[in-house]
C-alpha cells in the first residue's frame, strides 16, 4: 500500500476513533464488571477462617448470564457502529465519493471493529490475570482458565461480528441491521422447530421431538457460548468458526463491492433480496401460527386461521419494512399467490405422497421393535433401565412385535386427534429392521380406546419384566433393607433387615408387580397407600409406592399386624 | 475532460438518468440546467463516482471514475446538502480532507481563512446553513481539485458571499484551468459565471453548448424600412422571433454576424440597431425544441 493510500485510510481511522471507539470502551467496561469486578469482590469479601473462595469452576460461572450478554451484543454494535456510515444517505455519499477503494475501505472497517472486539477482551484477560496472581487467595481458577475463556470468546465474538458485518452489508438501515442480525442468529435452530412442529401437525406419527433432541442450541452461537461453561471448544470447533468468520467478511467485501450506494436508508440494499425478505417472513410467520395454534388447540379450523392470521401479519410488517410506510394495501396480490403456494405445499404434504404416515413394515422385516414415551431413548438405548419403572423398551418377541405393528397398524388407521380434556398419552413406536434401517412415529393417544393395545403390549411379559426394576433379572444389587413409610405423614412404620423377612416381603411384591394391571401402569386409578425404600448392597436407593392393587403386599403386612398403622 | 457516453441510471425501474451523452472541457465552467427531478444530481453524483451507472461510460481523460482512485482524488463533490462528520469543527474537516486527498494545501487553507472569517475550532453543526455551506467551499477550495462538481451550491448564500464565492471559482478555474460542472434550475445564478451549459430534461442532456459560440448564433435587430418590411429578406434570414413595435420590426435571427449584417444591409435599411441579448433570451429563442424545459429554467 503507498504512502498515499495509507494515508487516506488513516484518516479514517481517526474519524473512527473519534466517533465509535465508545463501543471499544463500553466493551471493555462490562467485561471488567462481568470478570474482574467478581473477582475483586471475593477478594474483599474473603475471610480466612470460612475460606470462602468463590465455587468457579471457570471463567463462565464468574457472571454465566451476563457474559451471554456482552459477547451476543457487542459485536453486533461494533458492526453496527463500523457501518454506520453506508447506512446513512448523506453520509453514504460523501464517503463514496471520496477516493478510497471500496475493499480497502471496508477491510479498514472491519479491521477497526474486530480491534473494538479483540483489545478490550484481551486487557480483561489481562487484568484478570494480574488479580488471579496478585491478589493472594487460593483460587479456583488460574490464567490457563482465563486463557482458554479469552480464545473461545475472540472465537465466538468474531463469528457473530463477522455475520453482523455480512448483514450489514445486506441491509440499508442502522436499526434493521442490527434486529436482523439478532433474527438470523437464532434462524437456523428458530426455523427447524418450526418445520418439524408444522409437520407433526401435518404428518400424523412425526416424532418431531426426536430431531429436535439433536442440538440445536449448536447452531445458535450465542447459545452455544452460553454452554462453554461446561462443554468447551476444541479446536475443530474453533477453527471452524474462524473459517466461517473469514468467508463472511470476504462475502461481504464482495457483496459490498457490488452494493449500490443510493440504498443507504432502504430496508434491503439489494433489490433482489426484498422479496426474499418479505416470502422469508410470511414464511416463517405462517409456520410460527401453526406452532402456536397448533400447540394450542388441536381442531384444524383454528390451525388454518393461525396460518392465515400469522402470515397475513408478517406480510404486511415485511412490506411495511420495504416500503417504509404502513398505507401498503395495493400489495395484496403478492399475498395471494404466497396462500396459494403455501397452500398447495400444505396439500402435497398432507396428502403424503410419499406415505411417510402410512408406512407399516412388515412383520418379516422386524428385527426389533421400540415402543414407549420418549423418541430420545430410541437412539440412545444405553439410558433405558435407569429408572424404576421404564417405559421405554426394545422388544423382540414375535407376540409383542405384532402387539407393536397392530397398534401401529391401528393409529395409522384412526389418526388421532385427542381433545385436551381426555387422559392422553405420548406413544413413541420405532422399529429396527433387518436390513438396519431405523423407523420412528410418535402419536399423542386417548388412553381410554386404546386400552386394549395398550394391555396387550403393556402386561406381557417381555413387558413388564423390563418396566419394573424389581422384575429384571440381574436389575438391582441384593436388598440390605426395606423401609416402609405412612405416605401422609412420612413416619416409617417398619424397618426390615433381616434377609428372610426382606426376601419374603420382596417376593410379595413382585407378585403384586407381576399382576399390576396396565390402567395402573399408565397412572390411571392408583391410588398410594405406603411408600417403600429399598436400600441395595452397593448403596444405592430407590423407592415405590404401594397401591390398592398390591394384594400381596397388603396380605405380608396384616400378617405382620402393620397393615392398620401404615392404613393411619 | 469528462465524458458521459450513453448513461444509464434506474433507481427501482424508474429511469433517473437515461442514455445522457455529455461532454465537458477542460477549464470549462459547464452549468448543468433543468428543472426539478430532470435527474442533475443524479447525473452529478454518477460523474463523481458515487453511483454506478447501469450501462454507458463515464471517464475523465479518458480514464473510467467508478472505483478509480487515481481518477478520484482529482475530482471534489459538493452535494446539495453539504455533509460534515458529526461533532466535527472545520480545523478537523481540514485534517482530515489533507490526509485524504494528496492536493490539499495547507497554504491555500489559510490563505482562505480570511475570506470566510469561519472560526475553525467551531463545531460545524453549531453553524448556521449558510455558514456551513461556506465552510464547505473553504474545503472545497483547499483541496484544489482538477474537477469540482457542485451540486446547487449557491442556494442559501447571501449575495455577497454569492460574489465572493463566484469569483474564487473563477480564479481557481482561470490560475490553475479547474473544471467545474455546476448544477442548478436557475438560469440566471449561473449566467455570469458559466461558459458552457447542458440542458437536462427527463433524464437526457437535450442540449449542450457553447454560451460565446451561442451569443454569436444568435442576434437581435432593430429595424426599419422606407416601404415596410422586405419578403425577401425575411425569407434571406433565419428568423426566430419577430416583433412589430409601430414602424419598427425587431427580429431574434440565427446566423453568423458578419452575414447577417451584409444581408441586412443589402436591403438598406433606415434604422440598424444590433442589440445585445441577455442568455435568458437566446435559451427562450434559440432552444425552441425544449422550450417547455427552458421556461422552468428561465422562469
Amino acid at each position: 500500500m503507498s504512502a498515499k493510500r495509507w494515508s487516506a485510510n488513516r484518516a479514517v481511522w481517526t474519524q473512527n476513533l473519534r466517533q465509535i471507539s465508545w463501543i471499544a470502551i463500553i466493551h471493555w467496561l462490562l467485561w471488567m464488571a462481568a470478570i474482574v469486578l467478581p473477582i475483586a469482590l471475593a477478594y474483599s469479601q474473603y475471610d480466612p477462617k470460612v475460606g470462602n473462595v468463590p465455587q468457579w469452576e471457570n471463567v463462565y460461572h464468574i457472571s454465566n448470564r451476563f457474559e451471554t450478554l456482552i459477547a451476543w451484543l457487542v459485536p453486533i454494535l461494533a458492526a453496527a457502529g463500523v457501518l454506520r456510515y453506508m447506512h446513512d444517505k448523506r453520509s453514504a455519499d460523501f464517503i463514496h465519493s471520496l477516493p478510497i477503494r471500496r475493499t480497502e475501505l471496508l477491510t479498514s472497517q472491519i479491521v477497526f471493529g474486530w480491534l473494538m472486539v479483540a483489545v478490550p477482551l484481551l486487557l480483561t484477560a489481562l487484568v484478570a490475570i494480574g488479580c488471579l496472581a496478585g491478589l493472594d487467595l487460593p483460587w479456583p481458577i488460574n490464567a490457563a482458565d482465563v486463557w482458554r475463556w479469552f480464545g473461545e470468546t475472540v472465537t465466538v465474538e468474531t463469528v457473530i461480528f463477522a455475520f453482523s458485518i455480512a448483514v450489514g452489508v445486506l441491509v440499508g438501515q442502522s436499526v434493521i441491521h442490527v434486529v436482523l442480525t439478532n433474527i438470523l442468529l437464532v434462524f437456523p435452530a428458530g426455523i427447524l422447530v418450526l418445520i418439524y412442529t408444522n409437520l407433526s401437525l401435518l404428518l400424523p406419527g412425526f416424532p418431531n421431538d426426536y430431531y429436535l433432541s439433536i442440538d440445536v442450541e449448536r447452531l445458535v452461537i450465542p447459545l452455544r457460548y452460553e454452554m462453554l461453561g461446561y462443554r468447551s471448544m476444541e479446536a475443530g470447533e474453533a477453527g471452524g468458526m474462524l473459517l466461517l468468520a473469514l468467508l463472511l467478511f470476504g462475502f461481504a467485501i464482495w457483496l459490498y463491492e457490488r452494493r449500490p450506494t443510493e440504498t443507504a436508508g432502504q430496508a434491503m440494499a439489494f433489490p433482489a433480496f426484498r422479496p426474499l425478505f418479505v416470502y422469508g417472513v410470511a414464511v416463517c410467520s405462517w409456520l410460527l401460527g401453526g406452532f402456536y395454534f397448533g400447540g394450542v388447540e388441536s381442531e384444524a379450523s383454528w390451525l388454518l386461521f393461525g396460518y392465515l392470521a400469522f402470515s397475513l401479519l408478517g406480510y404486511a410488517i415485511a412490506c411495511m419494512v420495504i416500503a417504509k410506510t404502513w398505507r401498503i394495501f395495493r400489495r395484496w396480490k403478492g399475498y395471494v399467490g404466497f396462500v396459494a403456494i403455501m397452500a398447495a405445499a400444505l396439500w402435497l404434504i398432507h396428502l403424503d405422497i410419499f406415505g411417510y404416515g402410512q408406512r407399516v413394515p412388515e412383520l418379516s422385516e422386524i428385527q426389533q421393535v421400540y415402543f414407549g414415551q420418549s423418541t430420545t431413548n430410541f437412539r440412545h438405548s444405553e439410558l433405558i433401565g435407569r429408572s424404576f419403572e421404564e417405559y421405554d423398551q426394545f422388544l423382540r418377541t414375535k407376540d409383542n412385535m405384532k402387539a407393536v405393528r397392530a397398534f401401529h397398524q391401528q393409529l395409522v388407521h384412526d389418526k388421532p386427534r385427542p381433545s385436551r380434556f381426555e387422559q392422553t398419552q405420548p406413544v413413541v413406536i420405532g422399529y429396527v429392521l433387518k436390513d438396519g434401517t431405523r423407523l420412528l412415529r410418535r402419536y399423542d393417544v386417548p388412553v381410554e380406546p386404546y386400552m386394549d393395545h395398550f394391555r396387550r403390549i403393556m402386561e406381557s411379559k417381555e413387558y413388564k419384566q423390563q418396566y419394573c426394576i424389581l422384575l429384571r433379572p440381574s436389575g438391582y444389587s441384593p436388598i440390605r433393607q426395606v423401609t416402609l413409610r405412612n405416605i401422609s405423614t412420612g413416619n416409617t412404620v417398619l424397618v426390615l433387615a433381616d434377609p428372610k423377612e426382606i426376601e419374603s416381603f420382596i417376593a410379595a411384591l413382585k407378585q403384586d408387580l407381576w399382576n399390576e394391571p396396565v390402567k395402573a401402569m399408565l397412572g390411571g386409578g392408583r391410588e398410594a397407600q405406603g411408600e417403600i425404600e429399598l436400600l441395595q448392597s452397593d448403596g444405592d436407593m430407590f423407592s415405590t409406592a404401594f397401591t390398592t392393587d398390591h394384594t400381596h403386599v397388603r396380605q405380608w403386612l396384616e400378617q405382620r399386624n402393620v397393615w392398620h398403622k401404615i392404613k393411619q | 475532460m469528462i465524458q458521459l457516453a450513453d448513461v444509464t441510471k434506474t433507481f427501482d425501474r424508474f429511469p433517473a438518468v437515461n442514455g445522457a451523452t455529455m461532454t465537458v472541457p477542460k477549464g470549462a465552467i459547464y452549468g448543468l440546467l433543468g428543472p426539478n427531478g430532470a435527474g442533475k444530481t443524479t447525473l452529478l453524483k454518477l460523474m463523481a463516482g458515487i453511483l454506478r451507472q447501469d450501462r454507458g461510460t463515464i471517464t475523465v481523460d479518458g480514464d473510467e471514475v467508478w472505483e478509480n482512485i487515481e481518477v478520484k482524488r482529482r475530482i471534489l463533490f459538493l452535494p446539495d446538502f453539504v455533509y460534515f462528520f458529526p461533532q466535527a469543527t472545520i480545523q478537523q474537516m481540514a485534517d482530515f480532507y489533507e490526509q485524504v486527498y494528496p492536493s490539499f494545501s495547507r497554504q491555500r487553507f489559510t490563505e482562505l481563512r480570511a475570506a470566510f472569517s469561519l472560526d475553525v475550532n467551531k463545531k460545524i453543526h453549531q453553524f448556521s446553513k449558510g455558514m456551513q455551506r461556506q465552510a464547505a467551499f473553504w474545503l472545497a477550495f483547499s483541496v484544489r481539485p482538477d474537477v469540482l462538481i457542485m451540486d446547487e451550491p449557491l442556494d442559501g448564500l447571501d449575495v455577497f458571499v454569492r460574489r465572493h464565492v463566484k469569483q474564487l471559482l473563477i480564479d481557481e478555474v482561470v490560475e490553475r484551468e479547474m473544471t467545474v460542472v455546476i448544477s442548478s434550475h436557475n438560469l440566471r445564478e449561473l449566467e455570469d459565471l458559466c461558459s458552457m451549459v447542458g440542458l437536462m430534461a427527463g433524464g437526457v442532456v437535450q442540449l449542450e453548448r457553447d454560451l460565446d459560440e451561442l451569443r454569436a448564433g444568435v442576434h437581435k435587430l432593430q429595424l426599419a424600412f422606407r416601404d415596410g418590411f422586405p419578403d425577401e429578406l425575411a425569407e434571406r434570414l433565419e428568423i426566430v422571433h419577430r416583433e412589430v413595435r409601430g414602424s419598427i420590426v425587431i427580429l431574434v435571427v440565427r446566423g453568423e454576424k458578419r452575414r447577417v449584417e451584409e444581408t441586412v444591409r443589402a436591403f438598406h435599411p433606415l434604422i440598424f440597431d444590433v442589440l445585445s441579448l441577455s442568455l435568458e433570451e437566446i435559451f427562450m429563442y434559440e432552444m425552441g425544441g425544449a422550450a417547455h424545459v427552458c421556461e422552468t429554467v428561465v422562469g
